[in-house]
């Protein structure tokens, strides 16, 4: 055998890729070259010994940096595919002159790799349909983990048009994670911004069925002095007809300086939900 | 299926779904932030390396052809964004001259004993960063970036056989600096 050859089996050897077969090949040469063998014991250390080195957790600077960026080249990319709309158009114009030859083709194309699929799929290699149905949802848990990071980036950023870009990001999930829910509700309660908190309760909205979330908006209530997001909460509450909000929206009332316009609403949608 | 695989999740941010690009940060961005922080033993600096592989990625999209293997694709990206900054900035292995003057070793028995953990880990930074560049690198691509000899065959731009050769030989260089240091 020559070196380089010994070279190779002992990376694969050490890497843990290394086939029966060719195992027993590299075991029967180590027991006839005892020197080799010693070479791999030293060689063995060695790697052994990098397992020491660690590398640091990384920063949430470092995932913020990444959806910022995210969020701005799709930004970008969504403005210059409206810019280059006429074009599509002229596009889509001719796409329909061709459309009845192209459906044509697809359909054959189509026949064609169906055959071949059943002719070609053999049990080795047939994937069952659990394991499909798996992965597609580990798939979705994936691109819903990205999602809320995008989410929990954005409403942290100082500009309000970023911080409305997470507000309708959250709108996209499907199933609501309590961090998130909790960053809505820190910007319905803190954001400088009156559209954002509107944003934020139109948000929420759409996971109601969560009781932090109901339980959330129903503490927010004292906390807003902007009418338009008074009248919104009341107006969300009586559809909701949540009882809870009552003692709430009457402590709102005693306050001096509540709009007329937003008292006479709440004193309706109070009357409403008893 | 198809659409979980990383050649699947590019070819669709190729294509214009760039929220795609956010599955393949999560999956990769620890052994990209691992590889350069091997590489520079800087965290800060390897943060944003790895930032500026993303923003590279997006920019080059457009030659990602899905042929080899997307890990094979990025880390060749990668090496292009270190080269790129330590030309601009600076010698890759300015960092291990400055830790060979501040160094100061405690005894320790021999490489094999089990010696203080913490000098061992220092003295393996220590020879690992006096190695070349090329030599460092392919160590940290198959021992801990944990990708196949044949993605980092493709990465270098040799075979499989020939990768497993020079790593074999940097593990070596490896433990020769790493006795000589210790005399």
């Amino acid at each position: 055998m020559d070196i380089e050859k010994f070279e190779e089996w002992s990376m694969d050897y050490l890497s843990g890729n290394m086939d029966i077969e060719t195992r027993k090949l590299f075991d029967r040469f180590l027991k006839d070259h005892p020197e080799y063998q010693d070479k791999l014991k030293e060689f063995d250390n060695t790697w052994g010994v990098l397992n020491e080195l660690e590398a640091p957790e990384t920063s949430l600077a470092m995932d913020d940096a990444f959806y910022e960026m995210l969020s701005d080249t799709i930004k970008k990319e969504q403005v210059n595919t409206a810019k280059s709309g006429w074009f599509e158009n002229l596009i889509s114009q001719f796409m329909a002159l061709i459309k009845p030859q192209m459906a044509y083709g697809m359909l054959l194309l189509l026949a064609g790799v169906g055959l071949g699929y059943f002719f070609n799929s053999t049990d080795s290699n047939t994937t069952t349909v659990a394991e499909i149905n798996t992965n597609v949802e580990n798939s979705a848990d994936e691109a819903s983990l990205v999602r809320e990071k995008l989410v929990l980036t954005l409403l942290e950023q100082p500009s309000a048009k970023k911080r409305l870009e997470g507000v309708n990001e959250a709108n996209k999930l499907k199933n609501v994670e309590e961090k998130v829910i909790q960053a809505l509700l820190k910007t319905l309660n803190n954001d400088a911004n009156v559209n954002v908190r509107l944003a934020a309760i139109a948000s929420l909205t759409q996971f109601v069925e969560h009781p932090q979330v109901r339980e959330g908006l129903v503490k927010s209530i004292t906390q807003q002095e902007s009418p338009i997001v008074q009248i919104t909460l009341a107006n969300l509450m009586e559809i909701l007809q949540e009882k809870k909000s009552v003692e709430p929206f009457k402590e709102l009332l005693k306050t001096q300086k509540l709009d007329t316009t937003v008292k006479q609403k709440i004193e309706h949608s109070i009357k409403a939900i008893i | 299926m198809q659409a979980l695989t990383d050649n699947a999740l590019m070819l669709q941010v190729k294509s214009g779904q760039l929220d795609k690009l956010g599955l393949l940060y999560e999956r990769y961005k620890k052994q990209l932030f691992g590889f350069f922080y091997h590489m520079n033993s800087n965290a800060a600096l390897s943060e944003d390396l790895v930032q500026n592989v993303f923003v590279r990625i997006m920019k080059y999209r457009h030659t990602f052809t899905g042929d080899g293997s997307f890990a094979a694709w990025l880390f060749r990206m990668a090496r292009n964004v270190s080269y790129d900054h330590f030309r601009k900035h600076g010698s890759l292995n300015k960092r291990a001259d400055l830790d060979e003057i501040n160094y100061k070793l405690s005894d320790s028995e021999s490489f094999e004993s089990e010696g203080d953990k913490q000098d061992q880990i220092k003295q393996l930074q220590w020879a690992l960063n006096k190695l070349s560049p090329e030599k460092k690198e392919i160590i940290i691509l198959s021992k801990y970036r944990e990708l196949k000899f044949k993605e980092i065959g493709e990465i270098l731009n040799c075979s499989e056989g020939a990768a497993k050769v020079k790593a074999h030989r940097a593990i070596q260089d490896l433990r020769k600096m790493f006795l000589q240091q210790k005399k």
